[in-house]
């Protein structure tokens, strides 16, 4: 059941990160850059000729299969951390510093020039105007998985992972998705993990108060559930929608909602437009684990697991699910009883 | 502390300046060094209206709105004031906060939805916003020569609208401009500003590093922008209002000018980023050093009274006006005292 749950972590990730539509904007990236101007001028046309008919992701003389479904950055930095966990997080992250070829969040960028001036964490975390987002919280996912059965021993790891790049909420973030993401790999039920993520937020900070506010919601429909989320946890004065303080308390929202299944949790996830980019991907994880690798729509793991190089371009092609095994197979002394 | 009259004039000249930086700043907001170049050459005219008055912005209307709050409840300042003074003036203004700072409507929205501080300051994602840095000369003019004291009440104001380095943002400059107000020198003010917040703070290395590279310049210059640029800002996020980055500029600016209002100010609004705020900070410091008479004239003489834009309760408040409440009254000839 454990490694069932542990690659259903990883790919329930990717699934919520295509099914979000950032991911579309994210692998379009791939194409030329000339093509991405003209996708900018139809948004300026859009606006100066006031048609309602808005662009989407388009090729023009370029090879259309990036803008097919499927995921993009979450997926990719959630590769890239399995595959680098036994690292120190700083040394790992500087050997990214200084690169040209790498898109990555604020909270990420900033901690590279850091490390690229030789700052290092926590001051490359902190010093940084995302330090609240949820870079980490969604690298925190592989720490769950490295550390499953063990939520506090997971945390410490995803604390370490977690200050290369973020500070104070966005810690506290990793910290919770590492803690729920290592219960539900080993064993435990929605209510359970989500518990003892909710239990590495301190209620006075933004987001334990989202979290706590967001677990208040009556319901066990998900669906049902997004407008009452959408008032808690997207204030729509904040021009980035991937505080961690907005997204990880609405994916904890929609996993107890669903009881873990992610065939009801990733579609509310991928209404809440404003927190689509990592939302979907963050309740991917937490209910692809309690749902189990096995159980998630096959159609939806085919499209999910083949990376883009979105982000990470050594990264194109790789398949997330042997990722997921390699990180299975190398910290199998924390399993009793992986089947 | 100095005798009233030098008290008041130091008052005036802090927010005399901070009005000067704000109008300066206004047109170089957001620009880089190279595109303000390419437009002025060097900007160091107030962009006045056909009434000769140059607009601020939400720095100077902010900062009168601190100033009555400090007005009317002086060293006993509470939370509770502010989200009052906030709930009174801010919330009930119609539709569009102009002028207003992403932290300004974020704070109003966390009272909205029924939020207390300091929650309210941290619900939103700005906390760190210099929304608190630009307001926070009254503090120090009120709490003049004691920079603690100065940094206690402006922390009152920013545990509602601010968290974290928004908050040491607004204790360092209240902090500098109570020493400034002494007469003291840069070094001292800056020092009084580092005192203010953690040495091992986003601000406290921040300042220090700014203050290095002012050091290091014997003036202003492209050497000095592109060695302070590299030093605070942060290259890679599109909004310029973060508290330590524009902390750091706004002293350095003040330091390398050797604390001349005109120098300050224009040297700050010529570094671009969050422009207005920055060359507000400067021109309070060392107003608040030089008094009124170290403004440029044709300054003074384009600041008029506030146009309440941002903040329609103080429209009509003149800063020089603002400032005398701040400071014990002065007898004039003739009147009994």
């Amino acid at each position: 059941m454990t490694h069932d749950r542990l690659r259903g972590a990883f790919t329930g990730l990717a699934i919520g990160d295509a099914a979000g539509w950032p991911s579309g904007r994210h692998r379009f990236g791939l194409l030329a850059p000339w093509t991405r101007r003209l996708a900018r001028e139809l948004d300026l046309f859009a606006e100066e000729h006031r048609v309602t008919s808005l662009p989407v992701p388009f090729a023009l003389n370029q090879p259309v299969a990036p803008l097919a479904l499927g995921p993009s950055d979450d997926a990719e930095w959630l590769a890239w951390t399995a595959r680098t966990i036994g690292r120190d997080r700083a040394a790992a992250f500087t050997d990214l510093a200084g690169r040209d070829d790498v898109r990555a969040r604020i909270s990420v960028r900033t901690a590279l020039d850091h490390l690229r001036k030789g700052t290092g964490p926590p001051v490359s975390g902190h010093d940084n105007p995302h330090h609240f987002d949820d870079a980490a919280a969604v690298r925190a996912v592989a720490f769950g998985a490295a550390h499953r059965g063990a939520p506090e021993a997971a945390a410490r790891a995803a604390e370490a992972d977690a200050q290369v790049t973020n500070a104070l909420d966005g810690v506290a973030a990793a910290r919770a998705v590492a803690a729920a993401t290592a219960a539900a790999v080993g064993g435990a039920d929605a209510e359970a993990a989500v518990a003892a993520a909710v239990a590495e937020l301190p209620a006075d900070t933004a987001i334990g108060a989202a979290a706590r506010a967001a677990q208040a919601l009556p319901g066990d429909d998900p669906f049902a559930l997004v407008p009452a989320l959408e008032e808690v946890c997207a204030d729509h004065v904040y021009s980035y929608g991937t505080a961690a303080a907005d997204t990880v308390p609405a994916a904890l929202a929609l996993t107890r909602a669903s009881a873990g299944r992610l065939g009801a949790a990733v579609p509310a996830a991928a209404c809440l437009a404003p927190l689509a980019d990592s939302l979907p991907a963050l309740t991917g994880a937490l209910t692809g684990a309690l749902t189990g690798y096995a159980a998630q729509p096959e159609a939806w793991r085919e499209r999910a697991r083949r990376l883009a190089g979105c982000c990470l371009p050594e990264l194109a092609g790789l398949d997330l699910l042997a990722v997921a095994d390699e990180l299975a197979a190398a910290t199998g002394h924390h399993d009793e009883g992986v089947s | 502390m100095t005798d009233p009259h030098t008290r008041r004039d130091r008052a005036r000249g802090a927010l005399l300046g901070l009005a000067a930086g704000d109008a300066l700043g206004r047109p170089a907001e957001n620009l880089d060094p190279a595109e303000i170049a390419r437009r002025w050459g060097r900007l160091t005219e107030l962009e006045t209206g056909p009434d000769g008055v140059a607009a601020g912005t939400d720095d100077t209307e902010y900062s009168v709105f601190a100033a009555l709050l400090l007005a009317e409840h002086g060293h006993g300042l509470t939370a509770d004031h502010v989200v009052a003074a906030y709930r009174a003036h801010v919330l009930t203004i119609d539709g569009p906060m102009r002028g207003a700072g992403f932290s300004e409507l974020g704070t109003a929205q966390a009272l909205r939805r029924g939020l207390a501080p300091p929650l309210t300051g941290r619900a939103h994602h700005h906390g760190w916003s210099d929304g608190l840095a630009m307001r926070a000369a009254p503090y120090g003019v009120f709490a003049a020569g004691d920079p603690a004291e100065a940094a206690r009440l402006v922390a009152v104001d920013g545990s509602v609208s601010q968290s974290g380095e928004g908050v040491l943002g607004g204790r360092a400059v209240a902090a500098g401009v109570a020493a400034a107000m002494t007469g003291a020198d840069t070094g001292a003010v800056a020092d009084a500003a580092l005192g203010a917040v953690p040495a091992d703070s986003w601000t406290g290395r921040s300042l220090r590093a700014a203050l290095a590279v002012a050091a290091a310049h014997g003036g202003p210059g492209e050497a000095f922008t592109r060695d302070l640029h590299e030093a605070v800002v942060v290259a890679h996020y599109p909004w310029t209002d973060l508290a330590p980055e524009a902390v750091g500029l706004a002293f350095a600016a003040y330091a390398v000018s050797g604390g001349r209002v005109e120098d300050a100010v224009v040297t700050a609004a010529n570094l671009g980023r969050d422009a207005d705020t920055t060359a507000a900070i400067a021109g309070a410091l060392a107003g608040a050093g030089a008094g009124e008479g170290g403004v440029p004239q044709r300054w003074r003489d384009a600041i008029g009274p506030v146009r309440g834009t941002c903040l329609p309760a103080v429209a009509g408040r003149h800063v020089r006006d603002t400032a005398d409440l701040l400071v014990p009254p002065v007898a004039e000839p003739g009147a009994r005292t």
